[in-house]
């Protein structure tokens, strides 16, 4: 009982330090991951298994972390090393893209081919935003994506708040598509042992039936705002420049990137574990920079990472001393045994609380919650997962804080004088997510139920 | 002989009349003033309209905000970004100016040139200011003055480490209520010409 206070208790402390932005977030889980080891499984529970068990060391140290033959899964308690290495590898990777241009030089690409005309660029913006955003993290994405568009908007003269809005709904729900697309969905997948296909084939297709309805509510409701200020034959594009300085290195970190997405959507049928592809991908872009690789590992976001490994060890926390299985029985309890109303609970509490607070510690915790409702309630594990992935990548793009995109996109538009506060965000964003979390209820009863 | 960097910044409790005495110690020194005018000036650097980010001068962060990878979901906390970046541009150019509010004090510390004021006032002279520029009564004339100073208070110390108003962070404080603006100019221009003196 006085672990699972300590647990809790530790828990409800990070999570509120994390909210108020006071400390920077991975002292906060990192202090806090130690508190865990030293009260909850120290003091509380006299356990050093439980140490052993949440720090997750040994299973590196084993074949089946780095190839599984047939289906492995993860151990659900503690560090998730799987995810961490991944993440980092794939840090490393969009940090030499980036720093090849791929980023601006796509975008300006597409701008070209559509002929710089608006309602194009909105479109195909949106679309390429989810494309890639099912392949890298959602922050790199927008970060590019937003700043090309605001260049845009001040040649062509129109207001790219819409667009910028709509871009950052299209990357979250992008990430909801794919295994590696958003680190819920990662967590997700090697805790539970999912491939990128079972992704693709389950969020994968609730995202894509999504993308083609958001597309078309975004246009209803923006049309109007999206007309240029200058007529096309007075255009000066050649303010918009797109030459690729490295040839040699953009063309290597496109191959870098296509080996990657080939891993990655091949990886239940070659084996190699999410960890390996990251662990390799990494090295090769590493190897592939050369003098640059110092630079390149010098801007791998360290703070994520160690955020990472001090919010699994809070979250083993409440799982070794049971307190998980407690809040798993209580869903299963108000649902009484009813299968809809357990997955609209997990779909919608996951996306409201993900609007409002980070969703990679909600998802981290709400995973030993599934799998013990899957286990007492009998229900299909993988339906439960899906409604919780779609529910977290989803709900975190209704307020401006519910997602890293959604941050980095509303300040790179402030800081180019578009400020974007909370009113005019919700105003389109919240009937978005809304509409889209109708979806993937729908689906999800419908195709599993 | 080189011209020295000379940058006054003035923060003042609303009504006080720090503005004006900004404004005169500006004409006397013959120095720029950014005030709340930076703002065209910041939006005519990023090519937009003025409008956009106006109602954000000044003003306290008070919306739920998140920061990811050094960027803040907050307009309040870009804008007033924003105008920190012209001012520390400013400086870096070694222009000489006069700047009103805006965190200044902090956010120029360790500029050479940089002279820090703080004014004050009284409050029944600040009500007597507010009801004769704003047309108010006497009881809404202290409830704006107090709600603007919460906010000011509010904008300062969300940006800056130390307190708004605390006689620490300044050269001078000096309540302007006291002998008046044409008195309080007086004193501040000796004070500051002997400190340039002394550059």
């Amino acid at each position: 009982m006085l672990a699972q206070i300590l647990a809790v208790t530790i828990f409800l402390v990070m999570f509120i330090m994390i909210i108020t932005e006071k400390i920077e977030r991975h002292y906060v889980t990192l202090g806090c991951g130690l508190a865990t080891l030293i009260l909850v499984f120290g003091l509380a529970m006299k356990d050093l298994h439980a140490i052993w068990e949440t720090l997750n060391i040994a299973p590196m140290f084993t074949l089946g972390f780095w190839y599984e033959a047939g289906t492995a899964s993860e151990s659900t308690s503690g560090i998730n090393w799987a995810t961490i290495i991944f993440i980092a590898g794939m840090m490393i990777m969009v940090e030499g893209m980036a720093k090849a241009g791929f980023f601006r030089w796509l975008c300006m690409a597409i701008a070209k081919m559509v002929k710089f005309q608006t309602v194009p660029i909105f479109l195909t913006f949106m679309i390429m935003s989810a494309v890639l955003a099912m392949f890298i993290d959602s922050i790199t994405v927008i970060l590019f994506l937003a700043a090309v568009t605001v260049e845009l908007a001040q040649l062509l003269k129109f207001n790219p708040i819409p667009m910028i809005l709509a871009e950052i709904f299209c990357a979250n729900l992008g990430g909801s598509a794919t295994m590696c697309g958003d680190p819920p969905n990662i967590i997700i997948g090697t805790s539970l042992g999912y491939s990128f296909s079972d992704f693709i084939m389950n969020t994968g297709v609730i995202a894509g039936i999504s993308l083609i309805v958001v597309v078309l509510y975004f246009y209803i409701v923006f049309r109007k705002q999206l007309v240029a200020g200058v007529a096309s034959e007075e255009l000066d594009t050649t303010k918009c420049a797109n030459k690729i300085e490295n040839k040699k290195g953009f063309i290597i970190s496109c191959i870098i990137f296509g080996v990657a997405i080939v891993l990655l959507v091949t990886h239940a049928q070659t084996g190699l574990t999410v960890a390996t592809i990251g662990l390799f991908i990494s090295i090769v872009t590493l190897i592939a920079a050369g003098k640059s690789a110092f630079e390149l590992l010098k801007k791998v976001d360290y703070k994520t990472i160690l955020f990472f490994v001090g919010l699994f060890v809070v979250v083993g926390g409440l799982e070794q001393t049971g307190t998980l299985e407690i809040i798993a029985a209580f869903i299963g309890k108000i649902s009484g045994g009813n299968m809809y109303l357990m997955l609209a609970i997990i779909i919608w509490i996951s996306g409201i609380a993900s609007a409002f607070i980070d969703n990679i510690p909600f998802a981290a915790t709400m995973i030993p919650v599934i799998k013990s409702l899957a286990a007492t309630q009998g229900i299909d594990l993988s339906v439960l997962a899906w409604a919780l992935a779609m529910g977290t990548d989803v709900g975190g793009s209704a307020t401006p804080i519910g997602a890293s995109a959604n941050v980095v996109g509303t300040s790179v538009a402030a800081k180019e004088g578009y400020p974007i506060g909370w009113g005019k965000y919700c105003k389109y964003m919240v009937p978005a997510t809304i509409i889209v979390m109708v979806i993937s209820m729908l689906i999800v009863w419908m195709r599993y139920l | 002989m080189e011209k020295k960097q000379v940058i006054i910044s003035i923060g003042r409790e609303f009504a006080s009349a720090g503005h004006e005495i900004a404004e005169i110690l500006a004409k006397k020194f013959e120095l720029p003033l950014y005030d709340y005018h930076i703002m065209r000036e910041v939006a005519a650097r990023k090519n937009v309209k003025v409008e956009n980010i106006e109602p954000y001068d000044e003003l306290p962060n008070r919306v739920l905000s998140r920061t990811v990878k050094g960027h803040s979901s907050s307009p309040h906390v870009n804008i007033a970004q924003m105008q920190f970046d012209f001012l520390r541009k400013k400086a870096d150019e070694g222009e000489s100016f006069v700047v009103v509010g805006r965190c200044a004090e902090e956010v120029l510390k360790g500029n050479k040139g940089l002279i820090t004021i703080f004014i004050l006032g009284d409050m029944d002279k600040k009500v007597v200011r507010v009801m004769k520029y704003h047309d108010m009564t006497e009881k809404k004339a202290i409830k704006f003055i107090e709600s603007q100073s919460k906010k000011r208070k509010a904008y300062h110390n969300y940006f800056c480490d130390t307190k708004w108003g605390d006689s620490r962070n300044y050269e001078i404080c000096i309540n302007s209520s006291k002998l008046g603006i044409d008195a309080t100019v007086d004193l501040l221009e000796r004070y500051i010409k002997q400190r340039i003196e002394e550059m």
